[in-house]
C-alpha cells in the first residue's frame, strides 16, 4: 500500500559544498541517497545531539543499520535500528532543513532534513494486484510495484497443476484458468521479509476472491 | 520484533505511523508519479537516468492497477466513513459484490464497541450499508 508521509534524516554534508547552493546541494544529495531505497527509520535529531554530548558518535552505515561509537575509546556500544517504512518511491517536498551541527574531529556538517515522500509499504494480511513474471514448478514470483512476491505451489489452489514448456504455465483442469509471464493477480501477503535494499513478500492465492483478474494479452 | 509478529493488515492492525500517515489510492500514486516524471523531464537532459528502478517500477504498476481514470471521482470516493487503509484497498480492488468485499477488508465488518463509539458514528456496517457503498463506487467508476 502506498502512503504519503513525513520522514525525517540527517544529511551528512562535506565544507566544501558550503556557499551558497548549500540548501539546493543538500536537497540533491537527500534525493539521491533516499529515493528507491527501504532503509531502516533514522535517529532523530534530538536524540542524535543527546548522544553527541554523552560523546557517543551516530554513525549510519551503507547498509542501514545504525552504530553508536564512544569517541573517547572508539569502542561501539550498540547497534541500534528500528522499523521500516517501506520503499521511498519519490520525494514530494522538503518541509524543513534543521540547523547543522559539527561534528567532533570530521568537520562535516549534520543538517536534519525534514521531507515528504510517497513509500510503498506491503503489510501481512494486505490483499493487492501483481503481475507475474517468472512460473516455475515451486510455485510463481510476482511483482507488486518495486516489491517481488513469491507464491509457492502449497498456496496456489489444488485444482491448477503446473505445465511445463515455452510458456511454464498453471492451468485449471479444464483449462479455463491460466497463470503465466504476464498475468495480473489478486493475492494475499502472508509474510515480509525487509532488508537493506529489498522488500520480499510471501503470498497466497488459496483464498476466496483471490487469483487471475486477467489474461495476458486479454486487455489493453 | 513482537510489534511486526503482530502485524496484520486484515484487522487494521499496522504500525500507529502509518494509521495516521495518509494512505494512497494507486490512482492517486499516478497522479503524482506522472507530476514528477515530467518535471524530471524537465529539468534533465536524460530523464531515464535520473530515475531509480524503484521510481520506474511502481509508475508502471500504479499506471496498470488504476482503476479511477479521474482525479474527481476519486475525491468522491474517499467521502465514505471508512479507515484510510480501507478505503484505499476498496479504492483499488473495486469488489463488485458485499462478500467480495468483506473477503477483502475484513474489518469493516468489525464493530468497534467503545464508550468513543457511543458518542461518535459507529463504525459497524452491515451488509446493507456495504452494499449501497458498492453500488455507489462502482457508479462513479462508471461515470467518472
Amino acid at each position: 500500500m502506498f502512503f504519503h508521509m513525513v520522514l525525517e534524516r540527517n544529511m551528512q554534508l562535506h565544507p566544501r559544498h558550503f556557499g551558497r547552493d548549500l540548501r539546493d546541494k543538500l536537497v540533491t544529495k537527500l534525493m539521491k541517497d533516499v529515493e528507491g531505497t527501504c532503509r531502516l527509520l533514522n535517529c532523530d535529531s534530538t536524540l542524535m545531539f543527546f548522544f553527541n554530548f554523552l560523546g557517543i558518535d551516530v554513525i549510519e552505515r551503507e547498509d542501514s543499520t545504525i552504530h553508536l561509537l564512544c569517541v573517547y575509546c572508539t569502542c561501539y556500544l550498540c547497534y541500534y535500528g528500528s522499523g521500516h517504512h517501506g520503499f521511498v518511491v519519490a520525494i514530494t517536498g522538503i518541509d524543513n532543513v534543521g540547523k547543522g551541527l559539527i561534528r567532533d574531529g570530521t568537520g562535516f556538517v549534520t543538517f536534519p532534513v525534514k521531507y515528504q515522500c510517497v513509500v510503498f509499504r506491503p503489510f501481512k494480511g494486505e490483499i493487492l494486484e501483481a503481475v507475474v513474471t517468472m512460473v516455475n514448478k515451486m510455485g510463481f514470483f510476482a511483482e507488486a510495484g518495486p516489491v517481488q512476491v513469491f507464491v509457492s505451489n502449497h498456496l496456489i489452489p489444488d485444482d491448477m497443476e503446473f505445465q511445463a514448456g515455452d510458456i511454464p504455465n498453471y492451468t485449471t483442469y479444464d483449462g479455463s484458468v491460466k497463470i503465466q509471464k504476464e498475468s495480473e493477480v489478486r493475492l494475499k501477503i502472508i509474510g515480509t521479509r525487509v532488508d537493506a535494499t529489498e522488500i520480499f513478500c510471501i503470498g497466497t492465492i488459496k483464498d476466496d476472491f483471490l487469483g487471475v483478474i486477467s489474461d495476458p494479452g486479454a486487455n489493453s | 520484533m513482537s510489534a511486526e509478529e503482530e502485524e496484520n493488515a486484515a484487522e487494521l492492525k499496522i504500525p500507529d505511523e502509518f494509521l495516521k500517515a495518509k494512505c494512497l489510492m494507486n490512482c492517486e500514486v499516478s497522479l503524482i508519479l506522472e507530476h514528477k516524471y515530467e518535471q524530471l523531464q524537465q529539468m534533465a537532459d536524460d530523464p531515464m537516468n535520473q530515475m531509480s528502478q524503484v521510481f520506474e517500477k511502481s509508475l508502471q504498476y500504479v499506471k496498470r492497477f488504476s482503476r479511477y481514470k479521474n482525479p474527481d471521482a476519486v475525491r468522491q470516493v474517499r467521502e465514505y466513513q471508512l479507515a484510510e487503509f480501507e478505503l484505499c484497498v476498496l479504492g483499488n480492488l473495486c469488489p463488485e459484490t458485499v462478500e467480495e468485499a468483506i473477503a477483502m477488508v475484513p474489518s469493516i465488518k468489525v464493530p468497534i464497541i467503545s464508550i468513543a463509539a457511543l458518542y461518535t458514528r459507529g463504525r459497524a456496517h452491515d451488509d446493507e450499508a456495504i452494499e449501497k457503498m458498492l453500488n455507489d463506487l462502482s457508479l462513479i467508476k462508471k461515470f467518472e
